[in-house]
């Protein structure tokens, strides 16, 4: 029962990171029809301001200093979506396969700088004491740091349905995933709404890479690719546009990814490919998405 | 059906000739093995970037799974010698074979879905298909060493540095066959049906044509002669290894064929070649501290090929959508339209 119990809340904790990457996506895709591949750039660019804050400028590794640090990563994720979305994405207006294309490049760009200034080897990211500590959790001990991360997630996806339901730019957000030319035929400016999305997805993308860089025990830019792909995985999964799909997608393949290779090594990703098939077959739009006339 | 010349017959029958002629004429660069390597490699390229021009450009098919069939050929061909379960060329048409078979069965899977879900599905197979050759299942992969083939086994005109020639003109053909081939299917009826599909898949519904099926045909096809071309790099590179597996691989596929432009044909050639060659020699150029004199953070990105391609790469999407070829037949049109208003 212990062993149940830990491999559901370290898949959990495992989903959670995965739904940091998922949400900006989701957003993106359902707003703007952009298949995002800048967005592993995002996570590597938090990952590595976070931890140059984390080490430059906080000396210690206390807890207010980590969350320090993810939101100073998340927020630097978050201005550079924004201005890649100013540059490059707003100029391709309604040229999606060109956008897509552009953001491969930025990828590749941004993994070509970051591998230049600071090597493709593991550097290691200081971690609070306390996330190395387990928690007894009926009888079960779990890991310490996979709590922060489903807090972490959980808050986000809090924070994202407050702003999508009680704001008006959320209100907007809304409607143009529902209808963008709708929205834009009453007048109202969906740009706005574009970049609030892709600061929202950079910044979660930021946030994550903290995360991702403590799970992984160190940050290098070849770590983002697995975490992007997975990504598409939930998003597909889970329905293009839905953030609470992308949420329910993502723990249930962190939950079946633990699973499967505490059964069998190596098994988990094999797994998921053949539940993204399946889903595929059963029901293309995915478990939320609406359906594709 | 006769297949239409675009381009000047001459000028392709010199280049292919040179090529051909050019390890055993006397001194060159081509007759050092290391060119001849490195241009061997650089062809296999060019071919995967056309058989990926017939999803991509010829039929609208944004996936980012071709990765998955070329090594699937090579690894598939690489298992079949080692383990002596067929002699060296029924083991290449076996795994061509079975590529295509995965090849239809991915695709059949995938093109469930259409557009940016379509590259996100093909993605996340290709990955897998990386995945797997990574965790050497039953011990048939060698996980990340990848697996070196047996030289034993095949015929000997193909090892060692001596007989690179060898390879070079195997490469070549490799090159030719894929290209005619190419050539044969988006000139037939069913490659104007692919180039319908990417332009209106409305109107070929409207048509009663099954818009799956050829879409499906369009990814078998290319799939099994990256197939092929992957059994070819297994001859080149000696072993199997994840690295072919990787989505790079069909990344830097995406980037040849928008670099040299879509649907040209040569553009994805030219593309492939240039690319391949360019990256290995760049990086040949750094090890020898091209870029010493300069401060360690521009030196740094400069010394990636990521870099430079990256921003190429972005500045083409957005400023000159066709590519090498595409600029050349604007400028073509530009000479044409100024000679004809002229003389009137």
């Amino acid at each position: 029962m212990s062993t149940f119990l830990l491999m559901t809340i370290t898949g959990i904790g495992l989903g959670a990171l995965y739904f940091l990457v998922a949400s900006g996506l989701t957003l993106i895709y359902g707003l703007m029809g952009v298949l995002n591949f800048a967005h592993g750039a995002f996570l590597s660019i938090g990952a590595f301001v976070g931890l140059w804050f984390a080490t430059s400028i906080m000396k210690e590794a206390t807890i207010p200093n980590f969350i320090l640090a993810m939101i100073v990563g998340g927020l630097a994720a978050g201005f550079f979506a924004l201005l890649m979305e100013q540059l490059l994405i707003t100029r391709l207006y309604d040229r999606h396969i060109d956008q897509v294309l552009v953001t491969v490049g930025v990828a590749l760009v941004v993994g070509a700088v970051l591998g230049g200034w600071f090597g493709n080897d593991l550097r290691l990211f200081p971690t609070p004491l306390w996330f190395l500590t387990g928690i007894n959790f009926f009888g079960a001990i779990i890991p310490a740091d996979r709590i922060i991360y489903i807090a972490t997630a959980v808050g986000l996806l809090i924070g994202n349905w407050a702003l999508l339901r009680f704001t008006r730019i959320g209100l907007i957000i809304r409607a143009g995933v529902e209808n963008r030319n709708m929205v834009n035929a009453l007048g109202i400016n969906v740009r706005r709404a574009f970049s609030t999305v892709f600061f929202l997805g950079g910044f979660a993308a930021g946030i994550g890479g903290v995360l991702v860089s403590v799970y992984s025990s160190g940050v290098s830019p070849l770590i983002a690719g697995t975490y992007l792909i997975y990504g598409f995985v939930v998003v597909v999964i889970g329905g293009m546009g839905s953030v609470t799909g992308s949420f329910v997608a993502a723990m249930l393949i962190g939950v079946i990814k633990q699973f499967a290779n505490y059964y069998v090594t190596g098994l988990g990703d094999f797994v998921i490919a053949l539940l993204l098939a399946g889903v595929l077959l059963v029901r293309p739009q995915g478990l939320f998405g609406k359906r594709i006339s | 059906m006769t297949l239409r010349w675009k381009y000047s017959r001459y000028f392709l029958i010199v280049i292919v000739a040179a090529l051909f002629a050019a390890p055993i004429l006397g001194t060159n660069p081509l007759s050092k093995p290391g060119l001849q390597q490195t241009l061997a490699v650089a062809f296999v390229f060019g071919a995967l970037a056309l058989t990926y021009d017939l999803l991509f450009g010829f039929t609208g098919l944004l996936s980012f799974g071709h990765a998955l069939f070329f090594a699937s050929g090579l690894y598939l061909t690489c298992i079949f010698i080692n383990h002596s379960v067929f002699v060296w060329w029924i083991a290449i048409i076996a795994s061509i074979l079975l590529t295509s078979l995965l090849a239809f069965l991915v695709g059949a899977a995938s093109l469930r879905t259409t557009g940016i879900t379509f590259a996100m599905v093909t993605l996340a197979f290709g990955e897998a298909g990386h995945v797997i050759v990574n965790r050497n299942f039953f011990g048939l992969t060698g996980g990340e060493n990848g697996i070196a083939l047996n030289a034993e086994l095949i015929p000997q005109i193909w090892v060692g540095v001596v007989n690179t020639k060898y390879l070079y003109w195997s490469a070549l053909i490799c090159l030719i066959l894929t290209y005619l081939i190419i050539w044969w299917v988006t000139e037939s009826s069913a490659g104007r049906v692919f180039a319908a599909l990417r332009d209106n898949e409305m109107r070929v519904q409207v048509l009663g044509l099954n818009t799956r099926n050829f879409k499906l045909l369009s990814f078998v096809i290319a799939g099994a002669l990256a197939g092929l071309l992957g059994s070819m790099m297994l001859l080149l590179a000696g072993s199997a290894a994840p690295r072919f597996a990787e989505s790079n691989i069909t990344i830097a596929l995406l980037l040849m064929v928008i670099l040299g432009g879509a649907v040209t044909r040569w553009g994805a050639v030219v593309g492939g070649i240039a690319y391949s060659f360019l990256t290995t020699r760049m990086q040949d150029l750094t090890q020898n501290g091209l870029f010493a004199g300069l401060p360690k953070y521009v030196s740094g990105p400069l010394s990636e090929p990521a870099f430079l391609l990256g921003i190429v790469f972005i500045l083409v999407v957005m400023f000159a959508p066709g590519g090498l070829s595409g600029a050349y037949y604007k400028l073509r049109l530009r000479s044409i339209s100024k000679k004809y208003s002229s003389s009137k």
